[in-house]
């Protein structure tokens, strides 16, 4: 055990604190055991350490993920549902009308953690356009190298597919192996995993028809929150798609982006003229 | 000298590896019996009053996955796995159904990693069936809360008399 | 909404039940799969069953096909909850008109993304 109990007090504040989840006394090998790779991850030794490096140098990116190792009760498939089913819906007719046949479609899903976003595109793609992977190009990026590695394996435990995969999806899509399902090799072409740093200037990619930046923002102050967004749009075609968290908005953050209502959910797009 | 036909049966060894059963057991216990119930591979001394817990698979590979575990334990899983559903006092038949439930969800997914097709049978819960081909187990060791559960997925059948042991070597009969 | 929990194991038909009940559902309990025909012949209708394979004198393969081919029970879901788990077992459920289908081991939480994806959560659990 290496997190002492002021260490752990610490963590159970801030997850109280950015979820309302409580954390109590006799979880702390939970916190042991889900923090590890991030520590791991960011080239520190155990999980004593990271909560002191985060402590005396405030990371948002580092909170971020240690909130999000610690609440996930949600399913990273299809997560909440309209912003995903809106591609075959919405986002894709409305592309592949005002693109050329030949034009490959160019998707970015950021901060996708260990991938279950991208090939959630990716399926969805595959089932509604016939040569998905030659038309689409879904690139995944994190900040975190181990997850960019998961990424791109594409290889996730029963206890992961578990949870909110469609069973059809799955059986479509996936091939067992051993106690794992591996993604198919035509889902895995249809997706580029590369580390990037979203509070820094961002590589050169895109342009995208449609960016996922979910759950990402809200845990970056203001000034960096308008950053990212900026940065983002810059990669962005002028009538390309941005979808955001279920609690996120640009409201309040950016007036650059025109709000679009897409099923129970929103999508936000490059106000015109902006 | 002819070797026997159907000499190379494939033992469990070489159809599923140690990881991928400790896998199964870990998800087991994480969903089933807790999330922060882990179960560490090491080995430990069964104590003499145990219970078992099994399923039998058959198919390309027979055999049976079989649970292994002190009375006390089995009723202490038994009363995890239940959680506010547990009734005060446990009697033989919930630790057993309950028993027989874990050694299900393992053996079935024993069996999704084995090549197929083969069938699952319902739990049976007592002493354990004896190994019958020492050399057809793949065995793993765990402590839970401390205590010692053996995980074994033994071939229900013996071992093949390997060529030069044939009995009757010119067709002669005693 | 009303649940038939189908499952040979007391434990797991104790485990599933105490779920459903949090989400809202009630619940009725069968042992196999001509239980819970007995269940419905009764006339207790459920919106949902959960239903185990591997279960004496029914299994849970069974007990879809004869549901599925009865007109009169066409508005029930049928959710597969079962360590079977070979990419062909899920197909066969899937094929024979389960509408959905639960690996065990299972989290509540899984169980509640399953329903969540049918629209099958009452009103009002938190996701």
């Amino acid at each position: 055990m290496t997190l002492t109990a002021t260490g752990f007090d610490w963590v159970r504040q801030l997850v109280h604190r950015e979820s309302a989840i409580v954390l109590s006394p006799g979880k702390e090998y939970l916190v042991e055991a889900r923090l590890l790779p991030i520590a791991r991850s960011m080239g520190l030794s155990d999980v004593g350490r990271l909560v002191d490096s985060v402590r005396t140098r405030p990371s948002s990116e580092a909170t971020r993920r240690i909130v999000e190792a610690l609440t996930t009760n949600e399913t990273s498939w299809f997560r909440d549902g309209d912003p995903f089913t809106a591609l075959p819906s919405t986002v894709l007719p409305s592309l592949l009308a005002t693109r050329g046949p030949t034009e490959r479609l160019r998707i970015w899903s950021a901060a996708c953690s260990s991938g279950q976003e991208a090939y959630t595109i990716a399926m969805l793609l595959e089932d509604a356009l016939p040569g998905a992977s030659t038309r689409v190009a879904i690139t995944a990026t994190d900040i975190s190298r181990e997850m960019v590695e998961r990424t791109r394996a594409g290889r996730f435990s029963q206890l992961e597919v578990n949870r909110g995969l469609p069973a059809a999806m799955l059986v479509r899509h996936f091939t067992r192996a051993g106690n794992e399902w591996q993604v198919s090799p035509d889902l895995r072409r249809m997706v580029t995993a590369s580390e990037c740093n979203l509070a820094a200037p961002l590589p050169r990619m895109g342009p995208f028809d449609v960016v996922y930046l979910r759950n990402v923002l809200i845990y970056f102050d203001l000034p960096t929150k308008q950053a990212i967004l900026r940065r983002v749009r810059a990669l962005m075609r002028p009538d390309g798609w941005l979808f955001l968290g279920a609690a996120e908005t640009t409201l309040g953050v950016d007036d650059t982006w025109e709000r679009v209502v897409v099923g129970r959910s929103s999508a936000y797009r490059p106000l015109k003229g902006a | 000298m002819t070797l026997v036909p159907g000499s190379t049966r494939p033992v469990i060894t070489a159809l599923i590896d140690p990881a991928t059963v400790e896998a199964i057991a870990g998800e087991t216990w994480i969903a089933l019996v807790g999330d922060d119930e882990v179960i560490v591979p090491a080995p430990g001394d069964l104590p003499a009053d145990t219970l078992s817990a099994w399923v039998d698979i058959t198919g390309p590979w027979t055999g049976s996955v079989v649970l292994t575990t002190g009375r006390q334990t089995a009723a202490d899983l038994t009363r995890a796995l239940l959680r506010e559903a547990a009734p005060e006092l446990l009697d033989h038949e919930d630790v057993a159904d309950a028993f027989g439930e874990i050694a299900n969800v393992v053996g079935g997914n024993v069996k999704a990693a084995l090549p197929g097709p083969s069938t699952l049978g319902l739990p049976e819960v007592g002493q354990a069936p004896a190994v019958r081909d020492p050399d057809d187990v793949c065995r793993l060791d765990v402590l839970w809360r401390g205590r010692p559960l053996v995980v074994s997925i033994q071939g229900t059948l013996p071992p093949l008399p390997t060529p030069h042991e044939h009995p009757y070597p010119n067709g002669a009969s005693l | 909404m009303r649940a038939l929990v189908i499952d040979d194991s007391r434990a797991m038909r104790r485990i599933v039940s105490a779920t459903l009940e949090g989400f809202g559902y009630e619940t009725r309990p069968a042992g196999h799969g001509q239980e819970a025909l007995d269940v419905l012949q009764e006339g207790w209708t459920p919106d949902l069953c959960t239903i185990d394979w591997n279960m004496p004198v029914m299994d849970g393969l069974q007990f879809v096909s004869v549901v599925r081919a009865n007109p009169a029970w066409r508005a029930l879901t049928l959710v597969m909850v079962t360590s079977e788990s070979e990419q062909g077992q899920i197909v066969r459920a899937l094929a024979a008109g389960a509408h959905e289908y639960v690996i065990k081991p299972f989290t509540p939480d899984a169980l509640r993304d399953k329903l969540a994806l049918l629209g099958m959560l009452p009103q009002g659990v938190a996701l």
